[in-house]
């Protein structure tokens, strides 16, 4: 605990430094200005300007993405934001939103929901980080219009489209310790009406090691030289195309398509109880979606989106393996073989959904947005799931949406006295768990030009999911690990409520947000004793532990959200900060008592701080410099372990050639290069128990950017919040 | 709606006829005669004899249990020069850890259907082959080993000559603590003679197995009870509890121990298991604490999330590191002795007739 205090003291400390610097100045800024002009679509699925959007959102701009060069989305997210953490292990990525996991986030890629997840956990490799135009991150299940089962809240990266007549050619190579190696390539044209976007993007690391050591606790003897690694090598790549017509000003339709594999290579050691492995991990992906756009009137947009996606998870096998499966005599067996090269379907989940959405200028400064949802679940596992491999799950949601913004003119000269209100419900029906209505309201009130009050109030509603009911697998880490799902689990239901203060005067900002979400029967993987799994695997397998989906009592997360920026002239100055608290409850049957039980990866202190300086020299060049820090306290685990608290150092910088003989070809050139970790810290917690950070120690990157364009840019503005934009989604 | 729902069918048809599907497997024979053939081979190469000793274990990751293993092994070779020996795991994580590994040698514990398969192939077809269950109880495990007998010798599967299997003498050995007459005090026997100094200091708890009670097919949990009746006739200070077995894990101990006024002193703990693994190590000598819950036993009875160690400790007796004895039973070789007397037996006796009670006019 004094650790904790240690690294939050710190932190302040840092953190009040850097303003004490800044705060007396009162130069104006540009960019500041520019960042609360940026247009930000989902906390309501309409368009807002940043600065008055109705529902609190935190932004990445694409100018901070530039400026801080990530690897990778989870880079970007726990350098740039405090309200998330990761741990990266063999399956993924453990994501945490303020104090809740990759379940109750909803991430959405152009407002289309990431699809799968294994053992909990999304693959965020089917993001490409230079695809990214910004991020946009709003807290609790706020939106009627994403679902309800965005308990913990939602994340929205909006990519970057074609939208210029003629040809566009882009390359990003990066190249990083560790082997690391990102590939981005672009190639759009447009002919007409017509317009295509080629994109292909590969992600490689060599994976690294941060110890050699065993948790001596879980081993027989102590063993020093582990080929476990810390993260894993691995390669993944993604071919994605989008196909869009316009067949009239007012139309568009859209096709588009992407593959992703992804292989996660795991070398094996000698130690047959520890670190010997007989087979990779491989994902397959493939998705397809197809939609129009029909402007009715510059009072009405009707969207329509049909998506299918498909994950699909296999073992890859490096050596003779011997899984559950199917004898060539038809018979159940434990021992089918599959030798080196050959892989096994583990499980293979696909979507498909239908979305209609329809957004309506009424009378009375009201915009009215109403939408179906049609969504089927299917997974398949032939050996993890009963009743032959195969569950499915219908789900449909009706919703409309309110914003009514009385007070609201055009000429909104002085930007005060305005008032927004939006109220949402949302209706979803699930086979299994029939009706369910959630409501959300959110306020807006601006009292001064300067100072933005708001307050939010949303349901969230989710149900168990057909993994979470059905799936159960083996997971070996020193020691037979049985992961269990349950057909007993009851949906989940919660109350996020919210506010805050946003103070913007010159180039300071400043916002408080304080939250509460409570979440009744929470479905979390708990410890349960061994002889409470089914018998057939106790006899099968030597259990170490067995974890079970279940449904906690109740659960809620409090805390508290800081953010603030400063920026003058070429400088910026910020951070922020977040105060968490978890408390969950579960009825112990056996000792017919309530429990305390411990949300994974909990933390009640993280933050991040930032000083940038950019400069546009005399001669075409652009400079700009980043130091970037982040910090957490120390995380808490129901079992092995909790991880160290720790803080971590940045320091980047961005080179853009801006020679007028380069950009009058329609080309850019741009240079990243930085350091990664730069005071070296190493969370080197032996093997098999949590860590506070995966990072390798101090690492460098560079990246070269060359985008050829050629062409004249299609005018898309942002209409006032009165009319109806053309391109809501992004 | 139902446009909705059918333009929605013909998106995921036209998808999956894109050819995202995954191929189908059509690796399922040739997978399994390819793994079985790697099998016979190997019998094929170590084939010195017209007799094989097959010993069937539930198998283990852990080095001290494969030094136990490679132990047993070498004494059956030296006991049995006759015979050809094997040696089985059942269990396919073990099996697939035990072969891989990385500057190791392959250790290839086959599963029990392939070593058997392969013995009836030409070339090797043994006259004789002997089963040695290393199981300590006739219980669950020992089932799943006859049954593999039964399906080779009926050919289950039709892919055998069933000319070879009319005329193969089979036997089996059976588990260690079979009949509780003879193999129990002889057992118990054994164990006083290594453990009495222990057994005169303070309590000697040894920790079986078992199975979950619905899981007690042929009631053979009851051999811990009847094993630790036949150690306490040598000292009072001898308990044999379970992890599995129902109203016998350490808490049904520690009250035994307490009702024979057994409330204080050492506890020395034993795995009594053929080989000392993960619950040796884990269950018996482990490091978790059962602090969260307060020790309170679940309804089964049983305090979860501690071992022994921490649970006789925590209950006021002297139970640490220094009194763990982790030996697993095919370490200690007068218990050893037991198992390799049943496999004398059976070669001494009648041979299975799974064949012929099946295929009568032969």
């Amino acid at each position: 605990m004094k650790t904790n205090l240690c690294v939050a003291q710190r932190t302040m400390v840092v953190f009040l430094a850097c303003m004490c610097l800044v705060l007396p100045s009162s130069a104006q800024d540009t960019l500041q200005t520019n960042r609360l002009e940026e247009v930000v679509v989902t906390g309501t699925g309409t368009q807002h300007r940043l600065k008055d959007v109705p529902v609190q959102t935190e932004v990445i701009t694409r100018r901070e993405l530039e400026q801080y060069g990530g690897r990778s989305i989870e880079d970007i997210l726990s350098g740039l934001t405090a309200s998330f953490a990761f741990s990266e292990d063999d399956m993924g990525s453990q994501m945490q939103m303020n104090g809740l996991g990759n379940s109750y986030i909803l991430i959405l890629i152009d407002g289309k929901r990431l699809h799968g997840d294994n053992g909990g956990q999304n693959d965020l490799g089917l993001i490409d980080p230079a695809r990214i135009e910004r991020i946009e991150i709003v807290k609790g299940a706020a939106s009627a219009l994403y679902g309800s089962d965005a308990i913990a809240g939602v994340i929205n990266i909006i990519t970057r489209k074609y939208d210029r007549d003629g040809l566009l050619l882009e390359n990003t190579t990066r190249g990083g310790s560790y082997g690391d190696l990102r590939q981005h390539n672009s190639v759009g044209f447009a002919i007409g009406k017509f317009s295509s976007l080629t994109n292909f993007q590969l992600q490689h690391s060599n994976g690294w090691q941060n110890t050699t050591i065993e948790d001596p606790h879980q081993t027989e003897f102590l063993i020093t030289d582990s080929r476990n690694m810390t993260v894993n090598r691995y390669t993944n790549w993604q071919v994605a195309e989008r196909l869009t017509y316009t067949p009239a000003s007012n139309w568009e339709l859209y096709a588009e398509g992407s593959i992703y594999r992804k292989r996660i290579y795991r070398p094996s050691g000698k130690y047959a109880a520890v670190d010997v492995k007989t087979y990779d991990l491989q994902y397959r992906n493939a998705s397809v979606s197809a939609g129009a756009k029909w402007q009715a009137s510059d009072k009405a947009v009707v969207t329509l989106d049909i998506d299918w996606n498909r994950h699909a998870y296999y073992y890859v096998f490096t050596d003779t393996t011997l899984v559950d499966g199917y004898d060539p005599y038809g018979n159940f067996t434990h021992y089918f073989p599959y030798f080196p090269g050959q892989s096994n379907l583990q499980s293979d989940q696909r979507r498909t959904m239908g979305h209609l959405k329809g957004i309506f200028d009424l009378p009375a400064k009201n915009r009215l947005s109403a939408g179906l949802e049609v969504r089927h679940d299917w997974l398949k596992a032939p050996m993890r799931v009963d009743n032959g491999g195969t569950v499915t799950d219908d789900t449909e949601a009706l919703y409309v949406q309110d914003e009514w913004m009385p007070n609201w003119t055009n000429s909104r000269a002085h930007d005060k006295n305005i008032l927004q209100l939006t109220g949402g419900l949302r209706l979803d029906r699930n086979r299994q768990f029939g009706l369910h209505l959630t409501p959300k309201l959110s306020a807006m009130v601006k009292p001064t030009s300067w100072l933005n009050l708001r307050a939010a109030w949303s349901q969230g509603f989710k149900t168990p999911t057909p993994k979470e009911q059905h799936y159960r697998y083996v997971r070996e880490m020193s020691g037979t690990y049985l992961y269990l799902g349950n057909t007993d689990l009851r949906p989940q239901t919660s109350n996020y409520g919210s506010v805050s203060a946003e103070v913007n005067i010159g180039g300071f900002s400043l916002s408080v947000t304080g939250y509460i979400n409570k979440v009744k029967d929470m479905i979390a993987l708990n410890t349960i004793p061994n002889y409470r799994a089914p018998e057939e695997y106790q006899t099968q397998y030597e259990l170490h532990k067995t974890r079970q989906y279940q449904n906690l009592e109740d659960a809620r997360t409090i805390g508290v959200d800081v953010n603030v920026r400063y920026t003058v002239k070429d400088f910026a100055f910020g951070g922020s900060y977040t105060y968490l608290d978890t408390e969950a409850h579960q009825y112990d049957s056996d000792h017919e008592r309530m429990t305390e039980v411990v949300i994974d990866g909990m933390a009640h202190h993280k933050a991040n701080w930032f000083a940038t300086w950019n400069h546009r020299f005399r001669c075409p060049y652009r400079l700009g410099l980043g130091l970037y820090g982040r910090a957490s306290s120390e995380r808490y685990y129901q079992i092995n372990g909790n991880g160290k608290p720790y803080h971590l150092w940045r320091l980047s910088s961005t080179h853009d050639i801006l020679c007028r003989a380069i950009q009058s070809h329609g080309l850019t050139l741009r240079v990243e290069a930085g350091v990664d970790n730069i005071f070296n810290y190493v969370d080197r917690t032996p093997h098999g128990l949590h860590l506070g950070t995966t990072s390798p120690g101090t690492t460098v990157y560079a990246s070269l950017t060359i985008r050829f364009n050629q062409g004249k840019a299609q005018f898309k503005s942002f209409k006032t919040n009165s009319k109806i934009n053309s391109n809501e989604e992004d | 709606m139902k446009k909705i729902k059918f333009f929605l069918m013909a998106l995921a048809a036209i998808s999956l006829s894109a050819g995202f599907m995954a191929c189908s497997n059509d690796d399922d024979v040739s997978n399994w005669q390819k793994y079985q053939d790697a099998v016979t081979q190997n019998v094929k190469s170590n084939k010195k004899q017209n007799k094989a000793i097959l010993l069937v274990a539930f198998g283990s990751t852990w080095q001290q249990a494969y030094d136990a293993f490679d132990g047993t092994v070498s004494a059956y070779k030296q006991q049995f020069p006759a015979y050809d020996v094997f040696l089985s795991f059942s269990s396919a994580i073990c099996i697939n850890r035990a072969a891989a590994g990385e500057n190791v040698d392959p250790r290839n514990f086959y599963a029990p259907n392939f070593w058997l398969n392969a013995f009836a192939q030409e070339g090797v077809r043994y006259d004789e082959i002997v089963v040695q269950s290393l199981q300590v109880i006739p219980g669950e495990e020992y089932t799943r080993v006859i049954n593999y007998i039964k399906d080779f010798a009926n050919n289950s599967n039709g892919d055998l000559d069933d000319e070879y299997l009319s005329k193969v003498v089979l036997k089996l050995g059976v588990p260690l603590l079979q009949d509780a007459d003879k193999d129990v005090p002889e057992v118990a026997k054994q164990l006083n003679a290594l453990y009495k100094t222990q057994a005169a200091e303070g309590a000697v708890a040894f920790m079986g197995h078992g199975n979950p009670d619905s899981y007690d097919t042929y009631k053979a949990n009851v051999r811990y009870t009847q094993l630790e009746e036949a150690l306490q006739t040598y000292s009072k200070n001898y308990f044999v509890g379970t992890v599995d077995m129902m109203g016998n894990f350490k808490t049904n101990v520690l009250q035994r121990m307490q009702d024979a006024g057994v409330t204080s002193g050492k506890v020395y703990c034993h795995p009594l298991m053929s080989i000392d693994g993960d619950h040796g190590h884990n269950d018996m000598a482990g490091d978790d604490d059962a602090w969260d819950n307060g020790y309170e036993p679940n309804e089964e009875g049983e305090v979860e999330e501690t071992s022994w160690k921490k649970y006789f400790s925590r209950m006021g007796y002297v139970c640490n590191n220094e009194t763990m004895i982790e030996k697993g039973l095919l370490e200690l070789p007068t218990v050893r002795n037991v198992w390799m007397q049943h496999t004398k037996d059976a070669i001494a006796g009648e041979a299975l007739d799974y064949y012929h009670s099946k295929n009568p006019e032969e």
